[in-house]
């Protein structure tokens, strides 16, 4: 496994180090003004008759020195320390306005010191590679092959390479929006940005590793990592939960609404799937007022004497005269799960028919025949089928669930508080998943560090599980062994 | 080639995206005739009369420009906007009190210049301490009606009655109605007065951030002891606010702790009975103490990274003078801080204000530090379910106290 891995790890490299030793060979073997193209870009494509492109990398390299000396500079060089003049400003009588000094705003210069440096590795990557093509057309030149003029790259774009031009605004917007917000992220775990430390007034700094110590940790006035623990085993346990109960009640259902002795099959399909007409957080809301502790359903139970027979099982508080649904741990952790069943099974309901009804009525025949009864072919041909078809999805359901914000949130908050004091020193709730937890923490108390460091840790746990899904689960899964 | 000409087009794309982000911003002086901009940011409810306070503030000054718009954003949720960026927040803003704190540690809010003396002299002396931080005034008082008493329905209680707790969750107990108090989220806001009035304190340090709490003595035992008793008449229940109006709604509900943000749907469930009070009394260890109160105020602040922070102080100034707070009261029924826009005898007869104005002798300005509301909330919801766990009070209190006096997060 881990001679795998190495060698997996080797393979990925491989091509990085062929960029690095052609690029070495080019530099050595290369001409003057291959040469020379390491100081000028874009030489030695103007000497052998590709000028609109060596102007194109000129001009890119004169950009790129303004650019460094006017912004990446003044960013990379605060990036150690995120800025050390404290904002100051006074009131001018005069101006009738203040007057701030020239302050440094540390998450700007995080944001800006890490797209400078992306910038300038980009730079260095299209250096590297100007030079090589330089060589590569020094060698067609020496070998008489023919150099493609600039409108032969034209039309390659569109024609043979199209696809790289359709990419590349995708890419664009995946570099933008996704890998460099991800990696200020990530950033910000390893700093001190919190409601102490917030720009513009206030600087914040590198710390290292000490709020990933500090989540581990727990003491009396931190108890970050009891909290941790907690909601983690919470997020897990509600993940699989959430997801194995809403997929086996979405087969169930299906089974049952496509049984040859159901009537009104397409009547009770549009039942179920009218719910998903109702946005989903307008149904939590209303249901999260019908289970108030003075709610409706309350107010009904306590009439039917149910909150009585409750009280007397001992389900119910002997304390309490209406019945927890929300704002008990256990009682709301359940509700939770059996709220979020009835959200989310119409979607199952769906899949699995679409499932079921590609299932090759031979293979029930052939078991027919040979005298399998509804169970028998329930396990040996609608499970397997079922999750072979659908194990993707089912991994897919469990990572989702894990950040499963809207159910978990919109039927606790402004209802649900803790009575665990530990836990609440962490400000997190029994209830509470690691987004939840991470949400309240940014935007109540604007802890953007502890965030970063839970954002990671969720990360970290999803991958975790996908990875030991698809490998352990779905390998076994082989489409040969299906059919 | 390809590849090339890609990176090309985003080196060109990225370093235009970030030649226009990075120049400075130069703060502009204001010219003589340039047109004065100002953002303004009022809650939901007051964009009609702030319309109204901004016309007339234009005309007092006929030889400038201005370009005044108003924005929606709830007093009650502002700091939050604000703090996620300072300097793209408005203007001018309006915010509850309690959020003063953390607006003046994030240097969101300015100093008040235009006026300061005027301002502290024409507003009630709770409204200036309450948009006071160490020394400084940093913002204009708006309305003093934001803190909470007792609604009750004087069909059921007579004005005796509502005197004391204990004597209210007695006959509601017989009953079988019910007297209601905000415990769970948020419930540290009212929490706070049982322990205060008991002459117990919970106030934030010098350093702004961390608090002082001196609950976890013999002294919050009895009280913890008094809010159980309470508790344990079974007619004293806590809920959030909202679900406690509706119970006064179906008649469930017979008083209620809340403030004058929910006066017309309680003045619509209790009708003819419609009457209000100061806070009760509740019974300490034999003796009956009275409950103190988080005053509450709405204040008006000034973003000190606005361009024109100078007209931006006039406009506050303006928005909560004597005429505009009384014109506050009229569309939205908010009590002035104003204290000759109080002393109006429409404003006076007021029930909701009055009770109001009475709980204020009771009443402190609200100034925590962040870590109280977690802990606080949790030691409410623990109390008001009759401490099931059957924990040692001081060890409660104890644990609760570690959590309001933590140090900074």
């Amino acid at each position: 496994m881990a001679a795998t891995a190495v060698s997996r790890v080797r393979e990925g490299l491989a091509p990085v180090g062929a960029f690095f030793s052609s690029f070495a060979l080019a530099v050595k073997k290369g001409d003057i003004y291959v040469k020379l193209s390491l100081v000028i870009m874009g030489l030695g494509h103007i000497v052998r008759k590709r000028v609109a492109s060596g102007i194109a990398l000129f001009l890119t390299e004169i950009g790129f020195f303004v650019f460094l000396s006017k912004f990446a500079l003044k960013y990379i060089g605060k990036l150690p320390t995120l800025g050390t003049v404290q904002a100051e400003m006074y009131f001018d009588p005069i101006l009738f306005t203040n007057v701030w000094n020239d302050y440094d705003h540390s998450f700007k210069i995080l944001l800006y010191g890490i797209v400078s440096v992306l910038m300038i590795l980009a730079f260095i990557y299209i250096w590297m590679t100007s030079v090589k093509l330089a060589y590569r057309l020094q060698c067609d030149k020496a070998e008489g092959v023919r150099i493609p003029t600039l409108r032969n790259s034209i039309s390659d774009a569109l024609d043979t390479k199209y696809y790289r031009t359709l990419l590349f605004l995708p890419i664009l917007g995946i570099v933008i929006f996704t890998v460099i917000p991800l990696i200020v992220m990530i950033a910000v775990a390893f700093t001190n940005y919190d409601q102490q430390h917030m720009p513009p007034t206030a600087l914040f700094t590198w710390v290292g590793i000490e709020n990933f110590r500090q989540i581990f940790s727990t003491s009396l006035t931190s108890t970050f990592g009891y909290t941790f623990a907690k909601i983690l085993t919470w997020t897990l346990t509600w993940a699989v939960l959430a997801t194995f109960t809403n997929y086996i009640g979405g087969i169930l259902l299906a089974l049952l609404i496509n049984n040859k002795y159901t009537r009104a099959k397409k009547f009770w399909r549009t039942c179920f799937v009218v719910a998903m007409a109702v946005p989903q957080f307008v149904t939590l809301l209303l249901v999260r007022n019908f289970f108030a502790d003075q709610g409706i359903v309350n107010t009904i139970c306590s009439n039917l004497g149910i909150t009585a027979f409750l009280k007397n099982i001992g389900l119910v508080p002997e304390y309490l005269n209406y019945i927890p649904f929300l704002t008990h741990k256990v009682w709301a952790k359940v509700m939770i799960i059996v709220i979020n069943i009835w959200v989310g099974v119409p979607y199952l309901l769906l899949i699995a028919t679409g499932v079921l009804m590609n299932i090759p009525q031979d293979l029930y025949e052939a078991a027919t025949i040979d005298g399998a009864n509804n169970v028998q072919k329930f396990r040996a041909i609608t499970m397997p089928y079922m999750l072979f078809v659908t194990g993707p999805y089912l991994i897919n359901s469990v990572v989702q669930n894990i950040n499963n914000f809207n159910v978990i949130y919109l039927l606790t908050q402004d209802v649900y508080e803790t009575t665990d004091q530990l836990m609440a020193i962490s400000h997190g709730r029994e209830t509470d998943l690691l987004v939840t937890w991470l949400f309240r923490l940014t935007n109540e108390y604007y802890n953007y560090k502890m965030a970063s460091v839970i954002g990671i840790l969720v990360f970290v746990v999803c991958t975790v599980i996908t990875l030991v899904a698809f490998n352990v689960f779905l390998k076994k899964n082989k489409e040969g062994e299906m059919q | 080639m390809k590849k090339l000409s890609v990176l090309l087009i985003v080196m060109c794309l990225a370093a235009s995206v970030f030649a226009g982000g990075s120049s400075e911003q130069a703060a502009a002086p204001a010219a003589a005739k340039a047109p004065i901009d100002l953002k303004v940011w009022v809650g939901e409810l007051y964009v009609d009369a702030t319309a109204k306070m901004v016309e007339s503030f234009k005309a007092q000054y006929p030889e400038e420009t201005f370009n005044i718009t108003i924005g929606i954003e709830s007093e009650s949720t502002c700091k939050d906007t604000i703090l996620t960026d300072p300097e793209a927040a408005a203007d001018v803003f309006t915010f509850a009190d309690d959020q003063l704190l953390d607006l003046v540690n994030a240097g969101a809010i300015q100093e008040v210049l235009v006026n300061p003396e005027g301002v502290k002299a024409a507003n009630g002396e709770g409204s200036v301490a309450a948009a006071t931080v160490n020394g400084k005034l940093y913002a204009y008082p708006m309305s003093a009606s934001n803190g909470y008493f007792l609604y009750y329905d004087s069909r059921f209680f007579s004005s005796d009655d509502v005197k004391s707790f204990n004597t209210m969750v007695e006959k509601a107990a017989k009953a079988g109605k019910k007297v209601g108090m905000q415990f769970g989220p948020d419930g540290g806001w009212y929490l706070y007065g049982f322990f205060k009035g008991a002459g117990l304190e919970m106030v934030i340090n010098e350093d702004g951030k961390t608090n002082s709490c001196n609950w976890n003595t013999a002294k919050g035992v009895e009280v913890a002891q008094g809010i159980l008793d309470l508790v344990a008449s079974g007619a004293f229940v806590a809920d959030s606010t909202s679900n406690l109006v509706s119970g006064a709604t179906d008649g469930s509900v017979v008083a209620l702790v809340d403030g004058t943000w929910d006066a017309n749907p309680i003045m619509d469930a209790y009708k003819d009975g419609y009457a209000c009070a100061k806070l009760p009394t509740f019974r300490v260890a034999g003796q009956d103490i009275q409950t103190a109160s988080f005053a509450g105020y709405k204040l008006i602040g000034v973003n000190p990274h606005s361009k024109n922070v100078g007209w931006a102080m006039r406009l506050a100034d303006w928005l909560t003078n004597e005429a505009n707070q009384v014109l506050r009261f009229q569309t939205n029924g908010d009590g002035p801080a104003n204290i000759k826009a109080a002393a109006d005898d429409a404003v006076r007869t007021n029930p909701a204000i009055a009770a109001l104005a009475t709980q204020g002798q009771y009443a402190t300005v609200q100034r925590v530090a962040g870590n109280y509301w977690t802990p606080a909330a949790t030691l409410g919801t623990i109390l008001s379910q009759g401490n099931p766990q059957k924990t040692d009070l001081l060890t409660l209190l104890d644990t609760a106290v570690a959590g309001i006096t933590a140090p900074a997060l």
